[in-house]
């Protein structure tokens, strides 16, 4: 039978591939960062059993790599489709490493010696990386990759320290993008989604005052392969966060400055970090401002439940107007209304997160011309029913799964995952 | 630049100390003031909240009499200035509304047609005039002078309906007052209402507004407010000693300009031209401390 | 053809529809955005520019006409700023002031002086000799501004203006 196509390596790609290969079907999978995870390898944990993020993605990671039926593809994206069901010519565009993947033993010296810093996305612009780098400490690859647009070699001619400090010899400036023609017979889209940016929403305060974060960034700072080692050390001045507020429906539920939709998962995640912070130091003041409280998942009532009593997290009805920065403290301060009681108020807190939306990713445009799919009037993609055939697409042989077609939780995309995963293996059988 | 001007009913009768202070600034900056014959309330607040017929009859009126001018009109009123902003949004959007004014406009010999602009104090002085020909004609720099800017409501929103500054983050009174080598920065409450609007109603909560805004100001280690709106500033400054009385805080001194009295003085002129006796604020320092 | 008049009652009657419908407060979600970056808000207790809305979308209006909160706004435009479904409580207020008068219920004297000014000069007022920080007087003369003119025709603009107010108040 023909292999199966997955585009996308997050924990959706990552459930598909791996059921596919394991009822015996060849799984190319394609991703475009140096490492496959997704956001779950950027979580600290995961709700509703509060189990390391990481912890429970990186065996599935090391096993799609080991997987006999599986070739992890990354820095590579689709590029043009042609065919139909059951015959798929794809082009892949790998973007060079400059770093031979079979010599690199992920031991990081490059990475120790390089002089170039660079944000580093993957923690969330909380710290920097270098020009040469290994995307996380679990990355799947465990290979580095040079940043060829910040490499001083790469811009100006000059360093190549790294290819002077590998000791397995695996830098390798001269490699070249590569195209690779595969053909399969089915097609699973698992490209996620990327986080809201609410500078526009001003009066927020986000980008203006350094300690207003976005749920990612509090993931990154609350964990303890963060920049801060778990540690809640705030960015302007490192003070150790005490009062916590959460802001929901940031970018969502609005029809300025972001999306009329739900983004489904906030409610849950807030949360989840609430009780982190209360684990981390139970006397913190944590307050939720929400507008509902979304918990249809299974456990999910019982875990806000808990949260309030257990763990003292304060949940206030009210979207707040406003969000201000003391110039001299640089503590915050919150503006709210609680709606239940019509009391208006103000909380002070020394960091501040922002439940942003989950929006559709940039590259499904491309993705989607090329495969010839209909994206949403928000760039995610359309499903052909999303009652009767949820994980199909109007392009038969082409499916659907995760946050790829809207927001939702790891729960819900990896049980679609398997559900694409059976709908393409069906594919293969038929056609092959 | 030439424009019509429109000083308003506040700054006319009782706060023609602005009015002084803009006809001494603006004409050495290149900028030609043209009076209104003819001209009338714009209506706000006078009427807008008894009759919105009548508050954009009022408003219309103006307009149309600029529009005859051939010119731009500029306000020197916050409130004046949205309140034109305000009523040509509704005569484009409402045509039953526009021609129950023009029946009455006609009357008059006027017309609304639809082609009349209006510009803010800061967009003449930041956009038209700007920061770098202000700061070159600076003789007497206001050496540091750490200044609050407070631009007002009605000149920042609503930014559906008006782009002069941003509505979260206004820089461009900043901008002005550190054109005149004054220091300033941002602080929380810089977008926050003088509550004026409000005496009419309830006095004791406007000055309690009022004085919670001074009083983080002076918090902040600022020396000095500065505004454009004369409702504002009669409450800033006018008011300032009811304030200091509402919240039983005597300390509560803090000197209030029109911006265009500071820019005034930095471009040396004395300061009776400026209508500096009419402030109520202790602000006689501050002068001194520019002018010697 | 409609008087001018019947065309000004009608203008008014639509302001009432107007506030459900056009205004958008049936789509609001009480989320309190409005209320909590309300500068009265935070002082008054009996103003709250949620809760107003929320009696506005569901036709409770009676009460609300009569209540001294729809006064107490202080037109800051925080409201409209930030309300995420573009409903805009200060419109929903002034229109609400406008009925309330129209109805014959209280509203602040003040409104009454500025009104008569306007007749009376064109303007709010007339100009003032004002006090000096030092103790002293000074006029618009004093300072060598120009005189204030209103409208050239006195006569024909307060007519207009009391036929307006008049007009507002019938009907």
């Amino acid at each position: 039978m023909k292999p199966v196509m997955v585009i996308g390596g997050g924990v959706a790609g990552i459930q598909a591939a791996l059921d596919l290969a394991d009822r015996g079907l060849t799984v190319h999978l394609v991703e475009k960062d140096p490492s496959i995870g997704g956001v779950m390898a950027q979580l600290d944990k995961t709700l509703p059993t509060m189990d390391c993020s990481i912890c429970i993605l990186a065996p599935k990671m090391i096993e799609c790599f080991r997987h006999p039926n599986i070739t992890i593809h990354t820095q590579s994206r689709v590029k043009e489709v042609a065919g139909g069901a059951g015959n798929f010519d794809v082009k892949v565009l790998k973007e060079p490493r400059s770093v031979d993947e079979t010599k690199c033993t992920g031991c990081g010296l490059c990475t120790q010696k390089c002089p170039t810093k660079v944000r580093n996305d993957w923690q969330e612009g909380l710290t920097d990386r270098k020009a040469v780098y290994i995307m996380f400490p679990q990355a799947v690859p465990l290979t580095a990759t040079i940043d060829r647009d910040h490499c001083l070699y790469f811009q100006k001619g000059v360093c190549q320290l790294c290819s002077k400090v590998c000791p397995a010899g695996a830098i390798d400036y001269e490699q070249k993008p590569e195209e690779l023609n595969l053909n399969v017979s089915s097609i699973i889209v698992a490209t996620g989604f990327q986080e809201y940016d609410p500078t526009e929403l001003k009066e927020y305060g986000y980008s203006r005052f350094k300690d207003v974060l976005t749920a990612m960034e509090f993931e990154r700072l609350v964990c303890a392969s963060g920049p801060t080692g778990g540690h809640l050390n705030r960015p302007s001045d490192s003070k150790l966060a005490h009062r916590v507020a959460f802001v929901q429906c940031v970018g969502s539920r609005t029809h300025k400055k972001g999306y009329p939709y739900c983004s489904s998962v906030c409610c849950m995640y807030a949360t989840k970090e609430a009780v982190l912070i209360k684990e981390h130091d139970p006397t913190a003041e944590v307050n939720v401002f929400y507008m509902d409280l979304k918990v249809f998942g299974k456990g999910f009532q019982q875990f806000v439940d808990r949260a309030k009593s257990h763990y003292g997290v304060v949940y206030v009805r009210g979207r707040p107007g406003e969000i201000r920065m003391n110039p001299l403290t640089r503590d915050l301060t919150v503006w709210y209304e609680d709606t239940v009681t019509g009391d208006v108020s103000s909380m002070e807190a020394d960091l501040v997160v922002l439940c942003t939306t989950m929006i559709s990713r940039p590259e499904n445009k491309e993705l989607a011309r090329a495969l010839g799919l209909e994206l949403d009037e928000w760039g995610f993609f359309k499903p052909l029913n999303p009652l009767t055939n949820p994980v199909e697409t109007g392009m038969p042989g082409v499916f659907l799964c995760g946050c790829s077609h809207g927001p939702r939780d790891i729960p819900e995309s990896v049980a679609e995952a398997s559900g694409a995963a059976a709908c393409a293996a069906e594919v293969s059988r038929r056609f092959a | 630049m030439k424009y019509a001007l429109y000083p308003g009913c506040t700054v006319q009768t009782d706060q023609f100390g602005y009015e002084a202070s803009v006809r001494e600034t603006l004409p050495n900056l290149g900028v030609e003031l043209v009076d209104m014959r003819g001209a009338s309330c714009c209506g706000f607040p006078a009427l807008s909240s008894i009759s919105k017929v009548g508050w954009h009859y009022l408003s219309a009126r103006n307009l149309a009499i600029a529009e005859k001018m051939g010119l731009a009109m500029l306000p020197l009123c916050n409130g004046c200035h949205l309140s034109f902003i305000e009523t040509m949004h509704f005569l484009e959007e409402d045509l039953e509304l526009r021609s129950i004014i023009n029946s009455h406009l006609e009357k008059e010999g006027l017309m609304y047609e639809g082609n009349a602009k209006v510009v803010h104090l800061l967009e003449v002085l930041h956009d038209q005039v700007g920061v770098d020909r202000i700061r070159g004609q600076v003789v007497k720099p206001l050496k540091g002078l750490k200044i609050a800017s407070h631009p007002g409501c009605h000149a920042i929103r609503p930014s559906d309906l008006q782009k002069v500054d941003d509505p979260e983050d206004p820089r461009k009174l900043d901008d002005l007052i550190k054109a005149l080598g004054a220091e300033t920065f941002d602080y929380p409450e810089k977008i926050d209402c003088c509550g004026s609007q409000l005496a009419v109603a309830s006095g004791r909560t406007t000055l309690k507004i009022a004085g919670d805004k001074l009083k983080a100001v002076k918090s902040y280690g600022f020396e000095a407010l500065v505004t454009t709106c004369p409702f504002c500033f009669k409450m800033y400054d006018g008011r300032q000693r009811a304030i200091k009385g509402a919240l039983k805080d005597d300390s509560l001194d803090l000197p209030v300009f029109y911006y265009t009295q500071l820019l005034g003085l930095a471009l040396g002129s004395s300061p009776d031209r400026l209508g500096l006796q009419m402030n109520m604020s202790p602000v006689d320092s501050i002068v001194e401390r520019i002018t010697e | 053809m409609a008087t001018r008049n019947e065309l000004e009652v009608k203008f008014i009657s639509r302001m009432l529809s107007r506030l459900v419908g056009e205004m958008n407060a049936e789509v609001c979600d009480q989320c309190g955005k409005c209320s909590s970056a309300c500068p009265v808000s935070k002082e008054i207790e009996g103003f709250n520019p949620r809760q107003l809305i929320a009696k506005v979308s569901t036709g409770r209006l009676n009460g609300l006409l009569k209540e001294d909160a729809i006064w107490t706004c202080t037109t800051c435009l925080k409201c409209r700023e930030r309300c995420p479904e573009e409903i805009s409580p200060y419109d929903v207020i002034l229109i609400l002031r406008n009925l309330a008068y129209r109805a014959g219920y209280s509203y602040p004297k003040g409104y009454d002086d500025f009104i008569e000014g306007v007749k009376e000069s064109g303007y709010v007022s007339k100009p003032q000799t004002v006090k000096t920080r030092d103790g002293g007087k000074m006029s618009r003369e004093d300072m060598g501004l120009p005189e204030v003119a209103g409208p050239e025709d006195m006569g024909r603009f307060r007519g207009i203006v009391e036929g307006i107010i008049e007009a507002g108040k019938s009907g």
